[in-house]
């Protein structure tokens, strides 16, 4: 266990060495800082918080294949061809080669083909990258707000118009609920890790389009700029709400398995 | 009249696993089902038998302290218990969660001695209450209520009109607001006997057929002096500290209702010959996810409300979660079984027409947003 301290230590640590550094670099500072053994060890913190700060700090390293090595019983440190939406297969180089993703700085690109995932495996990507989209939605909404802040316009800060509160308002919501979502599939009744899994994906993924919509809306035309920091983390959500199936596909295989029960899969319990 | 003689199930309060596995075990070999008519009288009756079997089984006295009927132990067991009642449609979970609004109210704010008296009343199912908060000119600015109460010796006479009170035409009580001063400062509650001289009450016809709802007309109402809940001008903070009630335990009922609508909406959709395509597993698979999103976060609350932390403005969140999961669910009813709501009289259509108030009751889905922006999100004011 890691007491509250502990973590707090460990949080301030790796935001700071995600602020530093990204890429390849960040690669080898997390090695350094025992990211394998943080992972086979204590994969229940490891995973939220190193995803959720990868989120919030906009930094990216190939991480998410040490997740699905270690997840299937093998050495971190590979590469994996990872599922992509509509069927198709992506490879997150670690090697420094660039990738064709519209986020620019993600080497990541189109792979032939690729051996199906070990469930349980897919299921722990699935929660980390989870916890990813769920940071860069922070991210967005932290923008978005301090914009709406500063920025005046009739006389007055545009935060003060109740459109652009509720924007923001839904944004919050949205996070929050995928937040509670991605914290239970940790948790799920025994033999149900998968759906808690394809659950909480689809909810973050769900959560970071829609703090991308809102959060670009009331950023108007800054946010539609180079210059400021919204775009890298509007093109994020949608390359990894892409990635291990989108929202709307495991929507769709949610619906299809209560189709299948006949009844809804409560997951949970007090 | 003391609290019925029900025994306790337990020799101590158990555990939320034990005591699930007893309140299932106890309801398989005790039927309550109800009788199949849908009238609110019937609802208000099946309602009332549940809550006295319940009562007298010992299972609806856990979760609430000893000084008013209880056996004690934490709140999270009456959730437990509303989970079980919803899951089987023993009692429709509205009114069913009204006790965990109005029970609480009378432990925090009446005289113990008062307390002691009336909440076993409510608790076995012998007494419905209300609450007369809104008013026709009071809505979403509660704090503006205008309903008099003035001192007259050692009582207070109360003159003015109470709107979409609850169950007011079947309630022997009401816990009412009423104005004593200017501003939120100046609201004063009080527990009164709804069979008071001067007290009217008139059911609203609403747009589902279920008049669940009434109008309820004071004109001098003597209310005795220690019927005041808590002091004069608390009234605002006893209506702000009903919340952490109304949103954990009553959400966490309705969201165990709403799934068993969703498991009878998949069976009913799947006799359906053509079967299910892309659009309809994505529609359900859209309600799946909300409910199981609003559960996931319910649960969080009720984590937080047993670890003794005070709920606030984060409640509201949970508000929107499961308002928004509701009416999905409602519209992909309708979707999934066409011309149900328009055409059959079954009882998707009452449901259907009720979801469409979930934004509105209970603080509306634009309070909840402002209330949101301005504690949470820390926007300043509008």
């Amino acid at each position: 266990m890691v007491d509250a301290e502990e973590l707090a230590l460990l949080t301030d640590t790796l935001r700071k060495t995600m602020t530093a550094a990204s890429g390849q670099a960040l690669d080898a500072a997390m090695t350094e800082l025992g990211w394998h053994d943080l992972l086979a060890e204590l994969p229940g913190v490891a995973l939220p918080l190193v995803f959720r700060l990868l989120g919030e700090t906009g930094a990216q390293a190939p991480l998410l294949n040490d997740v699905l090595l270690v997840a299937a019983g093998r050495e971190p440190g590979g590469v994996v061809p990872l599922p992509y939406a509509g069927g198709g297969w992506v490879v997150w180089a670690r090697s420094g080669e660039p990738g064709t993703a519209v986020d620019a700085e993600l080497p990541l690109r189109r792979a032939g083909h690729g051996e199906p995932l070990d469930p349980v495996a897919l299921a722990t990507g699935r929660r980390a990258v989870g916890w990813w989209l769920l940071g860069t939605g922070r991210a967005m909404l932290a923008l978005a707000r301090a914009h709406a802040l500063d920025r005046v316009q009739f006389g007055r800060p545009i935060a003060s118009l109740q459109a652009v509160r509720h924007r923001l308002a839904d944004t919050l919501v949205a996070l929050d609920g995928a937040a509670a979502a991605l914290a239970a599939a940790g948790d799920v009744s025994a033999g149900e890790e998968e759906l808690g899994a394809l659950l909480a994906k689809a909810a973050a993924g769900q959560a970071a389009l829609t703090a991308a919509r809102h959060c670009q809306q009331v950023l108007g035309g800054l946010g539609f700029t180079a210059e400021h920091a919204l775009h890298r983390h509007v093109k994020r959500a949608l390359v990894l709400d892409g990635l291990l199936g989108s929202a709307r596909e495991l929507t769709r295989e949610a619906g299809r398995r209560v189709i299948a029960d006949g009844a809804a899969p409560r997951l949970i319990d007090l | 009249m003391g609290p019925a003689t029900g025994s306790a199930p337990f020799a101590a309060v158990p555990g939320v696993a034990a005591f699930r596995a007893g309140v299932r075990a106890w309801l398989d070999s005790h039927d309550l089902t109800p009788d199949g008519s849908h009238s609110l009288d019937a609802q208000v009756a099946q309602l009332s038998r549940v809550r006295q079997a319940l009562y007298d089984a010992g299972w609806m006295r856990y979760g609430w302290p000893p000084s008013v009927g209880g056996f004690g132990g934490p709140a999270v067991l009456r959730a437990v218990l509303g989970e079980e009642v919803a899951s089987r449609d023993l009692a429709e979970p509205g009114i069913y969660s009204l006790i965990e609004v109005l029970a609480p109210t009378m432990i925090c704010y009446a005289p113990p001695p008062l307390a002691a008296e009336m909440v076993p009343l409510l608790l076995s199912g012998r007494e419905q209450w209300c609450q007369g908060f809104s008013e026709p000119g009071s809505g979403s600015d509660l704090a503006s209520l205008s309903t008099r109460a003035v001192p007259r010796g050692s009582s207070w006479v109360v003159t003015g009109q109470k709107v979409w009170t609850s169950l007011a035409q079947y309630s022997a009580r009401c816990v009412l607001l009423t104005r004593t001063a200017p501003g939120h400062g100046g609201i004063t509650a009080f527990f009164v006997d709804m069979d008071t001289p001067g007290i009217t009450v008139r059911p609203l016809r609403t747009m589902h057929g279920v008049d669940e709802f009434a109008e309820v007309f004071f004109d001098d109402v003597v209310v005795p002096g220690m019927r005041m809940l808590g002091q004069p001008g608390e009234g605002w903070r006893l209506a702000s500290d009903l919340l952490p009630y109304e949103r954990s335990t009553c959400f966490w009922h309705r969201v165990a209702y709403l799934f068993t609508r969703l498991d009878r909406l998949v069976s009913a959709a799947a006799v359906d010959e053509t079967g299910p395509d892309g659009a309809d597993e994505a529609a359900v698979g859209a309600a799946y996810l909300a409910l199981h999103t609003t559960r996931c976060r319910s649960r969080e609350t009720q984590r937080r409300l047993a670890a003794g932390e005070t709920l606030g403005p984060e409640t509201s969140v949970d508000k929107i979660l499961l308002q928004t999961a509701e009416q999905r669910l409602y519209d992909t009813a309708r979707d999934l079984l066409p011309g149900a709501i328009e055409l059959d009289n079954s009882p998707w259509r009452a449901e259907y027409l009720y979801s469409r108030a979930a934004t509105i009751y209970g603080g509306t889905a634009e309070i909840q947003r402002n209330i949101i922006a301005r504690r949470l999100l820390d926007l300043g004011k509008e």
